[in-house]
């Protein structure tokens, strides 16, 4: 595999195109964990696809915790058959709030010496329960705090 | 499925304002587009939606024209 610089560039062209597809104007910790869940031959990507958190079931998740969420407020959207609006392809999102502290906890766990690659990425995002990763992957019935346990394990023994 | 709907959560509730934001970040990207295409004007877009021409044409012009859609001057 790459070495440490090609995996973080890799991974934050993959969530900048993640971010502009969707027409944000910035790249959350979603749009990174999408680029982690389709970043093949990584330890990262496997334990996601076991979990059943495959590129296709985050997606669902995440649309399923955008009904829900607006189901909050009253509003009932189906967010399939909602129009689609031509994504600006020129647009360069910026880094968001939510993936900068993803990127802060990521570089905060041990062992922090390390080098960073997509397992710190995974411990990084599941570091929290706050924030849409969390709440679309209790949509989607997965144990987060477990699998966070898992991938710091996986850090811990030296999994890049 | 979990159910995350609890109005009486602040987490729901907040959760709740960030999804608004999307959709109104998406329907205002696929309406002025729709608009658009029907040959609005930049000024009739503006007006409904409560800013100026400028700042719509700042925000959707580029992405427009390079979906191709044909745009009025004015």
């Amino acid at each position: 595999m790459s070495d440490h610089k090609d995996v973080r560039a890799i991974l934050v062209h993959a969530a900048r195109d993640e971010a502009r597809r969707e027409g944000s104007r910035t790249i959350e910790a979603e749009h990174v964990l999408l680029a982690l869940a389709a970043f093949e031959d990584s330890a990262a990507a496997r334990l996601l696809a076991d979990a059943g958190l495959t590129e296709d079931a985050i997606r669902t998740a995440l649309e399923q915790e955008w009904e829900q969420s607006l189901a909050v407020a009253g509003v009932a959207v189906r967010a399939g058959l909602l129009p689609e609006a031509t994504p600006d392809r020129e647009r360069d999102p910026q880094i968001g709030e939510s993936t900068k502290l993803m990127l802060r906890r990521a570089m905060d766990a041990e062992p922090k010496r390390a080098r960073f690659g997509p397992m710190r990425v995974l411990v990084g995002l599941l570091a929290t329960d706050r924030g849409r990763v969390a709440r679309a992957l209790e949509a989607a019935g997965v144990d987060r705090a477990a699998l966070h346990a898992k991938a710091t394990e996986a850090l811990a023994a030296g999994t890049a | 499925m979990t159910e995350l709907v609890d109005p009486g959560d602040p987490a729901a509730g907040l959760a709740a304002v960030v999804a608004l934001r999307r959709l109104a970040d998406r329907l205002e990207d696929s309406q002025v587009e729709r608009a658009m295409r029907a040959g609005w004007s930049w000024s009739d877009v503006a007006e409904v939606l409560g800013v100026t021409r400028q700042a719509v044409h700042k925000k959707h012009a580029r992405r427009l024209m390079a979906a191709g859609v044909a745009l009025r001057r004015r």
